[in-house]
């Protein structure tokens, strides 16, 4: 990170940009596409609740609308620190290759001052990071959640009333995702 | 004489009819557990077995019972070591007792008598009161997989949570 070493007392405009997208924060956009998945997949127990261990849809739905809102929330926290983790580890793994990229694109453009290739490599390489991350957390943690639901629900609370048994595998299963979520290992 | 003896026949037939009366379970209590074949692979016939606890007003005990299932009777056996627990069995190939209710009446010694006269004469036998019916809900002989599909689902999810936790741990590594 060749900006980052000039560091002075005063945040640099490139190191405000390194800041920012490195920030646990996450935009608009990438923030409804975790939501949006989020509530699809806490959705989908709701089906294998209804059809195959028998809930009655209407008079269970005050109840499958709590536990799907409050899964979301928690699928969707769960989204966010992994793909924080992650975003790190790719960036530092494609620097190499995005910035041999850029500069082959650029090519021997003279006009172009050093700071500039630098700012379009971080960029370029925030943008990868990001998107490789945020497509790769979502994956990791719906194979988790399918994981986790199917055990709970049809091995550890089989022998519990459904209602019970579906408050406590999804409460428990989003619970266990936004907890793993934290590890950094 | 003539007096005497009628007095005599009429003293007889008082006692042998309540002595029948005895044999005859009143108001009949019944505790039954019914267990019937789920799958096809590994069993070559449809079994039903039904396991009934009999419990009369008037405390008769070790009666003759016999139960029949779409017109085929067999005695029941009493289950040995138990007071007034009886157990019945019918087996028959797949494709003739399919998912479905079933009904199998119980009747004693009368019963069983106008059953068997009633089947000799061709005659509709579901007008003949059984002592009591069991109820079997045979969900059919499913030809599926053994193994249960949640087991199946479980074991892909952990081989895919795997993949990505492998590939996971190598992007943090």
């Amino acid at each position: 990170m060749g900006n980052a070493r000039k560091a002075d007392a005063k945040l640099t405009k490139e190191e405000e940009l390194l800041l920012q997208d490195f920030s646990r924060n996450v935009s608009t956009k990438s923030s409804a596409l975790f939501y949006g998945n989020a509530f699809i997949v806490s959705v989908i127990p709701t089906w294998l609740f209804w059809r195959i261990h028998q809930m009655n849809p209407i008079s269970s739905a005050a109840l499958f609308i709590v536990m799907v809102l409050i899964s979301t929330g928690l699928v969707a926290y769960a989204y966010k620190n992994v793909k924080f983790i992650l975003k790190h580890k790719i960036a530092q793994k494609i620097e190499d290759g995005v910035s041999r990229e850029i500069l082959r694109s650029i090519g021997d453009d003279k006009k172009m001052s050093k700071k500039e290739k630098d700012e379009r490599i971080l960029w370029k390489k925030n943008e990868v990071a990001d998107y490789e991350a945020t497509t790769f957390s979502i994956f990791y943690n719906n194979a988790l959640y399918l994981v986790l639901i199917v055990v709970v629900s049809f091995y550890v609370l089989r022998s519990f009333s459904p209602i019970v048994n579906y408050i406590f595998s999804v409460g428990s299963t989003a619970g266990l995702l936004a907890l793993f979520s934290t590890s950094t290992k | 004489m003539v007096g005497k003896s009628l007095l005599n026949l009429a003293v007889f037939l008082f006692f042998s009819a309540s002595l029948a009366w005895g044999d005859k379970c009143l108001s009949p209590k019944v505790q039954s557990k019914v267990y019937s074949t789920s799958e096809s692979i590994l069993s070559s016939q449809t079994v039903f077995v039904v396991e009934f606890g009999l419990t009369c007003k008037n405390n008769v005990e070790n009666l003759n019972l016999y139960a029949d299932l779409n017109g085929f009777s067999v005695p029941a056996t009493r289950v040995e070591g138990s007071r007034g627990k009886y157990q019945v069995s019918f087996s028959d190939e797949h494709k003739k007792l399919p998912s479905g209710q079933y009904s199998v009446r119980i009747f004693d010694d009368d019963g069983f008598g106008e059953l068997r006269k009633a089947q000799r004469l061709n005659e509709d036998t579901s007008g003949i009161a059984s002592l009591f019916e069991v109820k079997i809900s045979h969900s059919g002989a499913s030809r599926s997989f053994i193994v249960q599909t949640e087991f199946v689902v479980a074991l892909l999810g952990i081989v895919v949570w795997y993949l990505a936790f492998n590939a996971k741990s190598k992007l943090q590594a």
